[in-house]
């Protein structure tokens, strides 16, 4: 049975994940495949990486910005959730939220809200006179700071996932025997979290390194090309040439070959399975006298991760002119008055986005369900490589996974049997479901991960069927990441610009591709207007399914 | 007892599975997007009211035209249906899209029209065989002198209008207008040192053309001679037209060469700019029309191309479209009242621009890591 889900699973990310992703790279030997030319390609080009000074640039860019970016954002989130975790202060919740706001808002918002933030002309310059921060910010220091206040969300929910439970015997022994304390966390503490710690480190640095937005939105100031944005450039500049996508794409999954080896060898030397019947919730301590300074340090970074980016798209939603800054005259709600204009096509795409996004959380739940399961419970033969896949389009821009797709879902034959579904708006759902599996399967493992195997195997004794666990039982317990997960990957597809705008069908406007237009057209104020609707919209939406569906949930 | 159970529950999950995505396929008619792609099996027919075609259809067909386009998405189709009752669909995203699409969607295409202003890159499918061959609308005999010249010999496409892909604009309150630069060969000249921007060539659709006619008048060894001044002399590119008008107003430079729509509304909107023509010309960037060779809908394709060279057509476009700034191809069509009337253009051969096209913006994309 366990093998027939585990097979199951593995066929659906082959459909979703691994094919289109192997038919872009396919095209480095056979171009032609999927016109019905065999021909074989010229695999000289795989090592035009090393003489080509764009593709050289690129691969450089990327490894920097990835390796920078991972270093920075696991220290800070590894901080940030020790702190969280360790002490209990007002505004502590404000910082989960955040965190998670993060995490399903696209980059090239967050990329955007910086761009107009800190561009000459931009908000810092003409609001607060801040001249030096358009030379701070474009150089690839500031971008590997930009990247870290985006990416450092995931080092942070591992690290805090691990530090839920607490084995305090360990520590006590140590103590007993006469450690001091930064001996007892150097030696025990320390060592227990390395696995969360380069857990979220592998995810900081796929999603980095795959990270399409960043670059695309600073393009527009500073030439940062890395190896997603030459891939965009691959398969958007005349003549179009899959076959460098394709090269380029093969880096890109090597490099993140890379970093999963590495998290994997790490994870093997310091794997402890440390939780027993001792094991308790830990609870954070309250913080006295530094409540209020923890407050504070609280609310200044919340003030940059979300403030900055966020702040920057809902007052250029205001701003007549961005060049006026924040004057009472140049204040305006005309942009949001152009939302609704009768020839505007926001809501409809709107419409059509919400719809998609809402229609993919589902099944993306039911099917991220199933890996999680497989993964946490089962003994399948192949659940390394069902874990990878279920990551790896975190790490795979948009792009790439939307052109793989039109291979995929446009050969002819398909027609036949009805399932030519390139053209039709049900691509959009399955390339927003491969995008969200990724966090919706962390979300799951992590919550069943606390749900002991013994209570669903006493189940299976007792002669309950398949269903009847996960429904009496398992459900019941992950609720509350059910409903997660459901809304966060619902709130990251609404906005998921990439594959939007190579696979919309005709007709069929979607949220983030008119927001790209107007961004594109340097139409700041209506881009940024609508940006904002949709947020609003989506944080609405989040909210009242939280409010119906999380009551009922019982205290743990 | 159990196994057959657990059977049982994988064949319902596949089942599901293929349920689902069988729905998928036949669902998007009813959706209510109004998305009749090609495949979804529509053969209603549409009849034309007053289609503009001659010879009586010979075949039938078989669902909604569709047109890949990267302007004017916003009037095309009202107008059109106005005109010949025929339906439209429009996919509309910029040039590097639509032809990534087009490219992507080779084995089984869904246009039936492609509507853009990349000459080069239309020829590009043409040679490579995905083009209607040897029909040509019977409005080609109202194009002008001029663009009779672009129509490929294979009859391919038809141009449907021309602009500057760049015009020489400069920033009155940095520049004195004595000071300006007023060729092209003036942009190396030394006193205009870190002043000077464009789009590029790799990313923005016309500054192709914009480039390449300087590869092929000065050869390209001359042309990247050209460039290579122009970039020791601080050029700045920016990735597309809009992004180079932004840069002129903040004063990030003060002289630009710019596409002419983003030129003359640039002006309109009040900045304070000058536009030149140059007199040898200002490269062109042709916006061109051609059906897919195996298209289903034959009669709706062949209405389009003789629709968008009917000058009443091109007349709504430079009165109401959003790129209006252009040279219309047919005669007794009156360009924008402001339009310069020395306004002079020139472009590269399409076939020499679609052949040189690949290593011309290589060259330019390794230039600017450099």
């Amino acid at each position: 049975m366990k093998d027939r889900l585990g097979w199951f699973v593995s066929i659906i990310l082959f459909v979703l994940v691994l094919y289109p992703l192997a038919a872009v790279i396919i095209q480095v030997l056979l171009p032609g495949v999927f016109f019905g030319n065999w021909q074989l390609g010229d695999l000289k080009l795989l090592l035009e990486i090393f003489n080509r000074p764009l593709w050289q640039k690129s691969l450089e860019n990327s490894v920097l910005l990835g390796l920078g970016t991972t270093l920075l954002a696991t220290v800070l989130g590894g901080m940030l959730a020790t702190i969280r975790s360790s002490w209990s202060f007002p505004t502590a919740k404000l910082l989960d939220a955040s965190v998670w706001l993060l995490i399903i808002t696209p980059s090239f918002i967050l990329a955007q809200g910086w761009v107009l933030f800190a561009a000459g002309g931009g908000i810092a310059v003409n609001v607060f006179g801040w001249h030096w921060i358009t030379g701070a910010i474009f150089q690839p220091a500031g971008l590997i700071f930009i990247m870290t206040l985006s990416k450092f969300p995931f080092a942070y929910l591992s690290v805090h996932a691990a530090m839920e439970w607490k084995v305090d015997q360990l520590s006590q022994a140590a103590r007993l025997s006469g450690a001091s304390p930064l001996t007892v966390w150097r030696t025990i503490q320390a060592p227990l979290l390395m696995p969360a710690v380069f857990a979220g480190a592998a995810l900081v640095f796929m999603d980095t390194i795959g990270d399409f937005g960043l670059p695309a939105s600073i393009a527009a100031v500073y030439r940062f090309p890395t190896l997603p944005y030459s891939i965009y450039s691959a398969i958007y500049t005349s003549p179009i040439r899959f076959d460098m996508a394709g090269v380029l794409s093969f880096y890109l999954v090597l490099l993140i070959g890379i970093a999963m080896f590495v998290q994997f060898y790490a994870m093997r030397r310091s794997r402890f399975d440390f939780l027993s019947a001792r094991a308790e919730r830990s609870i954070p301590k309250p913080a006295g006298k530094y409540a209020a300074l923890l407050t504070t340090l609280n609310l200044l970074f919340l003030a940059v991760v979300i403030g900055i980016p966020i702040g920057a798209n809902v007052l250029m939603s205001v701003f007549k002119t961005q060049s006026a800054g924040l004057k009472l005259s140049n204040l305006t709600l005309n942009h949001y008055r152009d939302l609704f204009d009768s020839s505007s096509l926001l809501l409809k795409g709107l419409g059509h986005s919400l719809m998609i996004a809402g229609v993919a959380a589902l099944l993306g739940l039911l099917f991220g369900l199933c890996v999680a399961y497989v993964l946490t419970y089962s003994q399948f033969k192949f659940k390394r490589t069902i874990e990878v896949f279920s990551i790896v389009t975190l790490a795979v821009p948009g792009v790439v996974l939307g052109i793989g797709y039109i291979f995929v879902w446009n050969q002819k034959w398909l027609d036949s049997i009805g399932l030519l579904l390139y053209g039709t708006p049900w691509i959009l759902v399955l390339a927003a479901i491969a995008g969200a599996i990724p966090v919706i399967t962390r979300l799951m493992v992590g919550a069943m991960a606390k749900v002991p195997h013994s209570l669903l195997t006493a189940a299976q004794l007792q002669g309950d069927t398949f269903i009847g666990r996960l429904r009496l039982i398992l459900i019941p317990l992950i609720r509350g990441a059910l409903l997660s997960a459901g809304l966060a990957a619902f709130g990251s597809s609404v906005f998921d610009l990439a594959v939007n705008s190579i696979l919309f069908p005709p007709s069929f406007l979607t949220l983030p591709v008119t927001i790209n237009k107007a961004f594109e057209d340097l139409d700041f104020g209506y881009a940024s207007a609508a940006t904002v609707l949709g947020s609003g919209i989506v944080i609405l939406i989040i909210l009242a399914v939280e409010l119906l569906l999380r009551r009922k949930e019982a205290t743990a | 007892m159990k196994t057959n159970r657990k059977h049982w529950i994988g064949t319902v999950l596949l089942a599901g599975l293929v349920a689902l995505t069988a729905a998928c396929g036949n669902g998007n008619a009813g959706n209510g997007t109004n998305a009749a792609a090609a495949n979804s099996g529509n053969t209603e027919t549409t009849t034309p009211t007053e289609a503009a075609q001659t010879e009586a259809p010979t075949t039938k067909d078989e669902g909604t035209l569709t047109v890949y386009l990267n302007d004017f998405d916003s009037i095309i189709a009202p107008l059109f249906e106005e005109a010949t009752g025929f339906k439209l669909e429009v996919v509309a995203g910029n040039g590097a899209e639509i032809m990534s699409r087009v490219e992507a969607e080779k084995g089984n295409p869904h246009w039936d029209v492609v509507w853009l202003d990349a000459m080069p890159s239309i020829y590009g499918l043409g040679a490579s065989g995905q083009l209607m061959e040897g029909w040509s609308p019977n409005n080609v005999a109202n194009l002008t002198d001029y663009a009779k010249g672009f129509v490929p010999e294979k009859q391919w496409y038809v141009p449907t209008g021309a602009h500057a892909a760049g015009v020489i604009v400069y920033n009155k309150d940095k520049v004195k207008a004595e000071d300006a630069p007023k060729s092209w060969e003036d942009f190396s000249n030394g006193k205009y040192k870190n002043l000077i921007g464009m789009a590029d060539p790799a990313i923005a659709a016309p500054a192709y053309p914009f480039v390449s006619l300087f590869f092929k008048e000065k050869t390209i060894e001359g042309g990247q001679a050209y460039f290579s001044s122009l970039m020791d002399n601080g050029l700045r590119v920016y990735p597309k037209n809009p992004n180079v008008v932004k840069a002129l107003a903040a004063g990030e430079i003060s002289i630009a060469a710019l596409q002419e729509s983003n030129a003359y509304s640039m002006k309109n909107d009040g900045e304070p700019i000058e536009i030149i023509w140059p007199s040898e010309g200002a490269p062109a960037s042709v916006r061109v029309a051609a059906i897919q060779k195996d298209t289903k809908n034959p009669n709706a394709a062949k209405a389009f191309l003789e629709f968008l060279l009917d000058p009443k057509t091109q007349q709504a476009l430079i009165d109401q479209g959003d790129e209006s700034y252009f040279q219309p191809s047919v005669t007794g069509v009156n360009a924008k009242a402001d339009r310069s009337p020395d306004a002079k253009l020139v472009a590269a051969d399409a076939s020499w621009a679609s052949e040189n096209e690949a290593a011309i913006k290589q060259w330019f994309a390794d230039q600017s890591v450099k």
